[in-house]
């Protein structure tokens, strides 16, 4: 059985749900000032590591859709404030301030129920932009965290596999 | 030799679902004296600590990302420190990216482990570890 699905575990989830809110908040903070200002870009790095922090545990309580959506924006998130194009960077924000409002509705439909709510979430259109997004960093490499920008892996495959993976 | 119940263990991790699931988990193994805490940053003053106290901790599971203090930099100066250079130190990640284990096991991580994990995967490197 799921942890979502186990009642025992309920605690956790909920737990989850109210941390990933509070995160949430500093992420729509550090979309605001990247907004505000879009040659900031430290604030896209501090999006992708702040989103990977409740990737992490979303992958370890089995929200699957939650943390693939999380490892989207974490790399997005990433390689954008690697970039120096203002109007990309403007669509970037944009569409990562969509993103982080399907991420609440999914910590909502969480919160309701279990991991079948998540079913009636749409998240088609949104998919669509990702795939769009996702092609204007083809020669980008560096995807997360890693300490040597030189050793992140994570590639456009990964963005694709990924994306593949949500069904799109 | 088997691992005995009491050995003292330190979990670090900013999400704290993340450090009630890692407890839980070292419960069902059967581990019982386990502290916790929410950065590398606070893990520190605790490690400095029990070892005034003359109660080190004796085992860390920790994460990498971490807001304040890394857990890469928590690592480093754990290794840094004389008594600690061997001290078993899991590092816990997101992401299995090839340069990141690279750059821990540089560092001197004991072992590396990838989110998600069972409780049988965790049993499976700490016997690793203390083999």
């Amino acid at each position: 059985m799921s942890m979502l699905n186990d009642p025992s575990m309920k605690e956790i989830i909920l737990d989850f749900c109210a941390e990933a809110e509070a995160l949430f908040d500093q992420l729509e903070q550090s979309l605001e000032m990247a907004e505000e200002n879009p040659s900031n870009t430290k604030e896209l790095e501090k999006f992708g590591q702040i989103i990977d922090r409740i990737m992490g545990a979303a992958k370890s309580i089995g929200a699957t859709e939650i943390a693939t959506f999380c490892e989207l924006g974490k790399v997005i998130g990433y390689k954008s404030s690697q970039i120096k194009d203002i109007p990309l960077i403007e669509v970037v924000v944009a569409i990562l301030f969509d993103s982080l409002h399907m991420l609440r509705k999914m910590i909502t439909a969480l919160k309701e129920g279990n991991d079948r709510s998540m079913e009636k979430l749409n998240t088609k259109a949104f998919a669509t932009r990702l795939n769009w997004l996702s092609a204007k960093f083809k020669d980008i490499d560096r995807a997360s965290c890693a300490i040597d920008p030189a050793a992140g892996k994570l590639s456009q495959t990964s963005i694709d596999d990924l994306m593949q993976s949500l069904g799109l | 030799m088997p691992l005995k119940a009491d050995i003292k263990i330190l979990v670090v991790d900013d999400m704290s679902t993340m450090r009630k699931i890692i407890k839980n988990m070292l419960g069902q193994i059967g581990f019982t004296n386990i502290a916790e805490a929410d950065d590398g940053a606070t893990a520190w003053p605790m490690m400095e600590n029990a070892i005034k106290e003359g109660a080190p901790y004796e085992f860390i599971v920790s994460d990498w990302n971490m807001p304040q203090m890394s857990g890469l930099d928590l690592l480093k100066k754990v290794r840094a420190t004389p008594g600690l250079e061997k001290l078993p130190f899991l590092m816990i990640t997101a992401e299995a990216e090839q340069g990141n284990v690279v750059i821990a096991v540089k560092a001197g991580v004991s072992n590396f482990i990838v989110k998600p994990f069972s409780p049988a995967v965790l049993k499976e490197k700490i016997d690793k570890i203390f083999k």
